[in-house]
């Protein structure tokens, strides 16, 4: 089925075509994104079971964009009715464009060209199986409870098997002078994250599954119940790693934090405006091994990341940013494009109506590869198979990683020898860690469970991922 | 609208619900290098309701509760449709019965700063900001700066009204240096009032750091070492003992805490920890008065927090949920802390303090190491460490800072921590 463009924003939109019409007498370039993002997050945990409706990223309002011959500038607002739109101009004249004269002497205004504005009248809607909103808050609280029943009777070790399901209906209209654009899109995730506790150790295991569609992905998260306690039993057991290089055998969620915060971050090309990120010095040039292909896809609705046209108005694509080993290019808001004189590739993207559009990423991935797990496990003498990726912080300027994993299992004589080591700082510089990579899985798994932040804020849905990948890096 | 609200909970029949209403305004400025960017402004009003409904289950009193998002627009029929909706929710969220905040005559001891305008404080505070920005060679390369204002109204069935105003400036820069290495530094900022001495000092601090790392080797380090945490970073370590002693995390027993009990660590070698919640905001999230509280006194657990659900079934009283604290400093100067090997961290990539496990880690893009003799500033490495292990090493400084949420120790000293 394909989701429902909101019948808000469908009776809202003669308004704001009106003021748009309004602006543009005043403004050269005018656009208008409104959204209504509405969806729950269910928890069932020893704490008791929630039901509350989503926060981040969520709220039913509008931005407005204006360009005043030198710079833009912009309004967010969530009153949506006719007396009210029609006292924004008067705010943007007297506020907004005003503001540009509290700055202090030492700084210059911005001085940018208009934005190009293509003509596109565009509808599209993603697909779902189940939809979350009708399917009932009393079975998906069924289902939540007997995955955390099953956990917490998998081992009196298990102190909490915490089940959550989230879902997200966005729906976006985006108008300017020559664009009328609408999608709706619905994304699903679900975990499941195990905490066990014995002698005053605490461990705890996440396991994530998620989708660009609805609610059937409920029905996939009770299979990894018994692997996750499993997992996390065994980090009781984990000791911390001797620092030191080692081959490694990334699983795809590791993969995709070190193509995502090791990698991605640095070709945001805001950061090229800004000098702030070393990529920029090596398009066409080899920065990972031939081996590897890398891609931004936030086309064909692959998974949570994915949409149709960009916050910006730019229709969506699958960029890829390495090829083959060579840096081919990065990937842009339509500022940045403007800025860098390029082709914008449809990554402006907000937190929500509430913030700034900034160059982000949308679903990261390396392709996979030919290589079968089990001979890539085999291949190593003395190593670690990395799982269960924590967290990751990028460095685009000096290309530093700093990702952490929560399990390293140790690997002698090419098999698994059950010893767990936790938690691992895996560290290093970036093209080192990705000219490292000798074997790539044949297997291929996206996540997007989470959300990744711009620094600490401006929080976006994405996933990443990709296939199993062999490398040599620093574990600390 | 909060009129249109409560009619609507009347008419559906929810006799038990806690209303917040958010208005926030904004203004803000993005920059690069010396340029405005882009700048914007914001007005929105949010609601969010809590509705609770009380049911039985297995001859045991229950209260199920789920919260919906309400905006300024919805028609009467939108609005009645939510709170139905959610009302059935909240059936299904079977949790044991607890008691909701009822009106206290207890006064919030919070003072806000005096008010400024949002041309005032855009005007102060990005002269601040770019103030010591002076250098060719190391300088801002980007920074966003916002002047918020917001309002607050809490009620609820039990009969809470309570409302406040109140005012930050916040943001982020980066500053750069080419001097030797080109590197930089990402630092943000959060005051609860016009600051702007406190903004330049941040600057000024930032280009110093950011000239060190330009200069800095990487670490070759292995091995345990004695390890100096600064700025941020010792905030972030001593919040463990905070999230620890939350009821929220006592009451499923991911924290062992307890009331009295000894849980900075059963051997202190170093300094005993005395650590004060402090309100940063007159009513929490339900209405209830936030007050100052002991939350360690010489490592002792005096007090456990949280909103009212887990602080019922703990059979403590309800507190609100706290985001800041004092800490009371040491007596041993960050100089005296700076002798023989160490090693002090000043900025690291993420720093991460997990309060289930207690492990402690992040790598470090700037630090100064000592060998006894010589101090050279290296940057790459990681260090890892668990406080449940460490804690009773910990020795504070006797100079302080203040920072969001933290007024304390400038920096903490702990022993044997493990880099890589």
């Amino acid at each position: 089925m394909k989701s429902q463009f909101s019948t808000t924003l469908t009776k809202l939109k003669p308004s704001l075509k009106i003021l748009l019409k309004t602006l543009l007498d005043e403004y050269e370039y005018v656009s208008i994104l409104a959204q209504e993002a509405k969806g729950k997050t269910y928890r069932v945990s020893k704490s008791g079971i929630s039901i509350a409706d989503n926060t981040l990223t969520a709220g039913k309002g509008a931005v407005i964009k204006v360009y005043d011959k030198k710079g833009y500038a912009e309004y967010s607002f969530n009153r949506l009715n006719d007396k009210f739109l029609l006292e924004i101009p008067k705010i943007i004249h007297e506020k907004l464009i005003p503001m540009a004269g509290f700055i202090p002497d030492s700084i210059s205004e911005s001085n940018y060209p208009k934005l190009e504005d293509e003509q596109i009248v565009f509808s599209k809607a993603s697909e779902y199986t189940i939809d979350p909103e009708t399917l009932g808050d009393d079975i998906i609280i069924n289902k939540l409870s007997d995955i955390h029943n099953k956990g917490l009777a998998y081992s009196e070790k298990i102190l909490d098997c915490p089940a959550i399901f989230q879902y997200m209906k966005t729906d976006k209209l985006f108008l300017s002078e020559n664009k009328d654009m609408e999608q709706s899109l619905l994304w699903s995730a679900g975990i499941i994250q195990p905490i066990a506790s014995s002698n005053g150790e605490t461990h705890y295991y996440h396991k994530p599954v998620s989708a660009s569609g609805g609610a059937e992905i409920l029905d996939n998260l009770m299979q990894y119940v018994d692997s996750s306690c499993e997992s996390v039993l065994a980090l009781l057991q984990s000791t911390a790693i001797t620092p030191g290089e080692y081959d490694v055998i990334c699983m795809p969620d590791v993969t995709g934090m070190i193509a995502h915060e090791a990698f991605g971050h640095g070709v945001e090309m805001d950061m090229f405006v800004k000098k702030r990120a070393l990529a920029e010095q090596y398009i066409g040039k080899y920065v990972a091994s031939p081996l590897i292909t890398m891609h931004d896809k936030a086309s064909d609705s692959i998974e949570a990341g994915s949409y149709f046209f960009d916050d910006e108005g730019i229709i969506s694509q699958d960029t890829v940013i390495i090829e083959k080993g060579i840096l081919k290019r990065g990937i842009s808001d339509m500022q940045t494009a403007m800025h860098l004189n390029t082709t914008p590739t449809g990554n402006g993207r907000r937190e929500s109506y509430e913030q700034k559009a900034y160059t982000r990423m949308t679903n990261t991935y390396f392709e996979k590869g030919s290589d079968k797990l089990e001979d890539m496990i085999a291949s190593i003498s003395y190593g670690f198979l990395l799982e269960n990726a924590s967290c990751g912080m990028e460095d685009p300027k000096n290309w530093g990683i700093q990702c952490m994993v929560n399990m390293a299992r140790e690997i002698k004589d090419g098999k698994l020898t059950g010893k767990v080591c936790s938690p691992v700082v895996l560290s290093g510089y970036v093209p080192d860690l990705l000219k490292s990579i000798s074997m790539i899985s044949d297997d291929f798994h996206l996540s997007g469970s989470g959300y990744c932040g711009k620094g600490y804020k401006e929080w976006v849905k994405v996933s990443d991922g990709g296939a199993a990948i062999k490398a040599r890096v620093k574990l600390g | 609208m909060l009129n249109k609200i409560l009619n609507a909970l009347k008419e559906n029949n929810i006799d038990l619900y806690l209303i917040n209403e958010e208005t926030q305004s904004t203004s803000e400025m993005f920059f690069i290098k010396k340029n405005l960017d882009m700048r914007r402004m914001k007005d929105v009003t949010k609601y969010e309701v809590t509705v609770y409904t009380d049911f039985t289950k297995d001859e045991n009193k229950m209260r199920g509760f789920a919260i919906c998002n309400i905006t300024p627009d919805m028609t009467d029929e939108e609005l009645s449709k939510k709170l139905s909706d959610t009302l059935h929710a909240a059936s299904f969220a079977c949790n044991p019965y607890f008691e909701l905040p009822k009106p206290s005559s207890v006064k919030p001891n919070v003072d806000f700063p005096s008010s400024y305008s949002t041309e005032e404080g855009l005007k102060i505070m990005s002269e601040a900001l770019f103030a010591e920005d002076t250098e060719k060679d190391c300088f801002i390369n980007s920074a966003e700066l916002f002047v918020k204002n917001f309002k607050y109204h809490i009620i609820s069935s039990e009969g809470i009204d309570v409302s406040y105003s109140k005012q930050d400036i916040e943001g982020e820069f980066v500053t750069q240096c080419t001097i030797q290495e080109d590197v930089e530094t990402y630092q943000d900022f959060y005051y609860d009032s016009l600051n702007p001495d406190a903004l330049r000092q941040k600057v000024k601090r930032s280009i110093e750091l950011t000239k060190a790392r330009s200069k800095a080797s990487r670490c070759n380090l292995n091995g345990n070492f004695k390890v100096i945490l600064s700025g941020q970073y010792a905030s972030d370590l001593l919040r463990f003992y905070v999230d620890r002693a939350a009821a929220s995390m006592i009451y499923p027993k991911y924290s062992d805490f307890k009331l009295d009990k000894q849980v900075q660590s059963e051997q202190i070698t170093g300094d005993s920890l005395n650590i004060t919640l402090k309100a940063d905001v007159p009513y929490s999230k339900e209405g209830i008065p936030m007050t100052d509280r002991t939350l360690l006194e010489n490592g002792v657990l005096k007090c456990i927090h949280g909103a009212s659900r887990f602080c019922y079934y703990l059979n403590t009283e309800p507190t609100g949920i706290y985001n800041n604290i004092n800490v009371t400093p040491g007596i041993k100067s960050l100089k005296d802390m700076e002798t023989g090997t160490y090693l002090h961290i000043v900025n690291f990539s993420d720093f991460q303090m997990d309060a289930m496990t207690g492990r402690f880690g992040g790598e470090f893009r700037l630090a100064f190491y000592s060998d006894g003799k010589n101090v050279i500033p290296i940057t790459g490495g990681s260090i890892s460490g668990s406080i449940l292990e460490l804690g009773g090493t910990i020795k504070l400084s006797s100079e302080t800072q203040t920072l969001k949420g933290y007024k304390g120790p400038l920096a903490i000293e702990i022993q044997n921590v493990n880099i890589g």
